[in-house]
């Protein structure tokens, strides 16, 4: 049976969709549980196309827990259980006809520590290839190249992509995973904190990549620095005790927010 | 003039120093125009004579606050109200300065009337004088007290002042006609007046600051409607 996802328009150029770009993940009336435990409280969230949008919040907000439902990697936890729903191009990705691998397929995700296979440069960005089965040497050869390309990577390991990939520095790991992530192009890119254990140089190099990626992927990150937020998202929300309190332009959030919670956490005097 | 409560505490407190700079040069730029008045109408050079030199101290005040600001800035890259306070403030300083150089010049010219015979004529400027420095002593308060209603007040008084001086050098010019030994006298009323006005121009940036940094609205350059739907 063919995942209702494999047919949606995901490849196909939606620019001239308005609705369907302003309007591409919408998350509604969503309330997460580890087990009896409500983390997340009824989160209203419509995020737009190819756009980087930023979630903040106080550790044990619920942002990341929202992140990993994008692409259900919550759902390798026991006990866990939501309402609501989550659609993309309006179809619930709980639609129990969903094939979650060919979710996460779509949804591609970059850990906070890189995490890089055991493998050569090469194999590791052709991996997700290899497990859908395809073979063609150009094919994958053309795909290291452009992912790697992508991330910027290309011109520093393109003499050492035999070698392995644990030989990189962090930031040239970190790069890499986003280039595994991106090999077989997804639509969204979910970021949970990808800079938090990097150098600034290697931030730098991360966040001007974020920003060039969002002309192909929707970008959603997590991170406590409200540096790096206001410098690349477009879009931020703000998260406290697991229910979402303000979502607006970054522009907006971090000169004029409108909620005194957002306010007080953004400048500091959270107690 | 904010109550301020960052986990940072060092952020805290550079926030309050730039709030204490903004209060003294605010207090200064006060005292010296009331100096400037008072050697004109006490036909008393020493007071212009301070006016003139405590100016220096101005001019250091506004320099000390933009270079606590762009610490501020560097340092804790403030956000949000605290930005607008920062931004606010830098903004504030120079408009104050400002009134400091208009200050000095009012008290240039009064030196200059005081070597003449007292002159009637120095009523004149009442009005320009108090509603000039009505809008500086507001602008200030509301700076201190973030009070943005009292802000748009003293924007809405700006064009009271322009009308006043307006009236002012016609007056004058008529007299000047009349009475041509006078004119040197009148001239520097004239020009008096116009640094009065000045600085109700300068009062009414001030208060263009504080709304920026109490809502977030640029109301420069809006007119009285604009602005009412805009705040």
């Amino acid at each position: 049976m063919t995942s209702p996802l494999a047919s949606l328009p995901f490849s196909e150029p939606f620019a001239d969709d308005v609705v369907c770009d302003q309007r591409f993940i919408e998350v509604s009336n969503f309330n997460f549980f580890y087990g009896k435990k409500q983390v997340l409280f009824d989160i209203n969230l419509t995020i737009p196309a190819r756009q980087v949008t930023a979630f903040i919040g106080p550790s044990g907000c619920g942002k990341s827990t929202l992140l990993r439902n994008l692409n259900r990697m919550n759902e390798l936890l026991p006990g866990v259980s939501h309402s609501g729903t989550i659609a993309i191009h309006g179809i619930s990705i709980f639609d129990p006809s969903i094939e979650v691998i060919a979710l996460r397929r779509r949804i591609g995700m970059v850990f906070q520590k890189s995490n890089p296979f055991p493998k050569s440069i090469f194999e590791n960005v052709v991996f997700p290839l290899r497990i859908m089965g395809k073979q063609s040497r150009s094919f994958l050869e053309e795909t290291v190249e452009r992912s790697l390309r992508a991330v910027a990577l290309w011109d520093e390991v393109k003499d050492r992509l035999k070698e392995s990939a644990l030989g990189l520095s962090g930031g040239q790991m970190q790069r890499l995973c986003i280039a595994r992530a991106i090999a077989n192009q997804p639509e969204v890119l979910l970021m949970d904190e990808p800079c938090s254990a990097l150098d600034p140089i290697a931030t730098a190099k991360i966040e001007e990549l974020i920003v060039e990626l969002k002309k192909e992927f929707t970008i959603i990150i997590v991170t406590h620095s409200m540096q790096q937020a206001s410098r690349i998202s477009d879009l931020t929300a703000f998260f406290y005790l697991g229910k979402l309190i303000e979502f607006d332009q970054t522009q907006r959030i971090f000169t004029a927010p409108i909620q005194k919670k957002t306010e007080d956490y953004i400048t500091g005097r959270f107690g | 003039m904010h109550s301020r409560s960052h986990i940072l505490t060092p952020f805290t407190e550079k926030l309050d120093e730039l709030d204490q700079s903004l209060l003294k040069i605010g207090e200064l730029a006060r005292r010296n125009l009331k100096n400037a008045i008072t050697g004109l109408f006490e036909r008393d050079d020493d007071y212009c004579n301070n006016a003139i030199a405590d100016d220096e101290e101005i001019d250091l005040l506004e320099m000390q606050i933009d270079r606590e600001g762009l610490y501020i800035m560097s340092r804790f890259h403030p956000v949000a109200s605290d930005l607008r306070s920062v931004i606010a403030a830098m903004k504030i300083g120079a408009n104050i300065e400002r009134v400091g150089d208009q200050t000095v010049n009012i008290a240039r010219r009064a030196r200059k009337i005081n070597e003449h015979p007292a002159v009637e004529e120095l009523h004149e400027l009442d009005q320009v004088i108090e509603l000039s420095s009505k809008m500086l002593e507001e602008a200030l308060r509301a700076c201190v007290e973030g009070n943005e209603s009292l802000a748009l007040e003293v924007k809405n008084m700006d064009k009271e002042l322009d009308q006043l001086n307006k009236e002012l050098n016609e007056r004058l010019i008529l007299r000047m006609q009349d009475d041509s030994s006078k004119i040197p006298i009148y001239l520097n009323l004239i020009f008096i007046s116009r640094c009065l006005e000045r600085i109700g121009d300068h009062a009414a940036n001030v208060a263009e600051d504080v709304v920026f940094e109490v809502s977030a609205e640029d109301i420069r350059h809006l007119s009285s409607s604009q602005i009412s739907k805009e705040v």
